[in-house]
């Protein structure tokens, strides 16, 4: 018998892939955002209202990830941004390879965009292992699902740059404790954002946007700081 | 059950480390699993026995190292209470913050594996 030390990562594949991808999109200027969560907990819906207000401002574009169904990514493009779904046929998560084809596949119409959203499986676990390229993961969690999430699924609330709270116009009826959960967000991620939304109501957009805006901003900024040296 | 996609990727780097070394059927892959991996070490082993299954590695056997995330206080150090199912924000002795530091581990550490068998004309070329 003979034993050997391997020492490498699981997913040093998928590793690899995001790590192309995100020097394309460096290249590109594209800010790259993975958008998690439970299934639905409004993901679409909250793309839905960043296209319909940024469709003519800013070069956007989607990839939907899901097991079946054009369903997602037709509710995008009808609102006025090129999208593309990717169907997993049954894989609880979105890996860097298949974005990549998905982004090969669609050639002109998703390349040197300004924002690529990410709308992954929905799922609060699998989902968290696979790095897509992205410049950071977003976790939403709906009002509907529960106070108490962030601790039963606290990897990708550890891991996201914000948690967006969607459905705010709903806190009136349901049993929610949004300090709660504030509290939860602060013990398994201290320098992460807590946003409060309603795609319905409006209420929390702006924030969203500033959100976006400001990390748009500073890819931006990265980029031409390369291109200076 | 993400774990099946895993388990397929620790197949493919033990196999391919063996036949690096024109090894033979693989005998125990170990591989590491971090407390914040996000994956269940039973599910890993679950899914590894349906990916070798009908494999010349059908008998391998996957071993998996479980690492729990470290809680760190500046002025105390390693911090081992808990609170149920997730960690603590603040040091339990001295009310300052704490830092939690890996845990994310999912390595393929070890394999070991047998010596190919060779064919009887193979035999006859290397004597």
């Amino acid at each position: 018998m003979t034993e050997i030390d391997v020492r490498q990562r699981v997913l040093a594949a998928n590793i690899a892939a995001a790590q192309a991808l995100r020097s394309g999109f460096a290249d590109s200027g594209t800010l790259v955002v993975n958008l998690i969560s439970s299934p639905g907990s409004g993901k679409t819906t909250l793309l839905e209202a960043t296209a319909r207000a940024w469709r003519n401002r800013y070069r956007l574009g989607a990839l939907d990830g899901d097991i079946a169904t054009e369903r997602d990514a037709e509710r995008l493009r009808q609102s006025g941004i090129p999208a593309r779904q990717i169907l997993t046929g049954g894989a609880c998560h979105l890996d860097a390879r298949q974005v990549e084809k998905a982004l090969v596949e669609e050639g002109s119409r998703l390349s040197d965009l300004d924002i690529l959203l990410i709308e992954n499986v929905g799922n609060l676990i699998c989902p968290t292992s696979y790095d897509l390229g992205e410049d950071f993961k977003i976790a939403l969690l709906s009002v509907t699902e529960g106070d108490d999430k962030p601790f039963k699924y606290p990897a990708i609330f550890a891991r996201a740059s914000a948690t967006v709270i969607t459905k705010s116009d709903l806190l009136p009826h349901v049993e929610f404790d949004l300090a709660a959960v504030r509290e939860q967000i602060a013990t398994l991620n201290p320098a992460g954002r807590l946003l409060v939304t309603s795609a319905r109501s409006g209420e929390g957009m702006d924030g969203w946007f500033a959100l976006l805006e400001s990390e748009l901003e500073a890819k931006k900024a990265a980029g031409a700081a390369v291109l200076a040296t | 059950m993400h774990e099946t996609g895993l388990a397929i990727e620790v197949y493919r780097i033990a196999r391919g480390a063996a036949d690096a070394q024109d090894g033979g059927a693989l005998e125990s892959i170990e591989v590491v699993v971090g407390e914040l991996a996000a994956v269940e070490p039973d599910l890993l082993v679950f899914a590894w026995e349906g990916v070798v299954a009908g494999t010349a590695d059908a008998a391998a056997r996957l071993a998996v190292a479980f690492r729990p995330a470290r809680q760190l206080c500046a002025a105390c150090g390693e911090i081992p209470e808990k609170a149920a199912g997730s960690w603590l924000r603040l040091c339990p002795r001295c009310d300052g913050p704490l830092a939690v530091s890996g845990g994310d581990e999912l390595d393929v550490r070890r394999v070991s594996f047998m010596e190919r068998e060779r064919r009887e004309e193979e035999r006859q070329v290397a004597g």
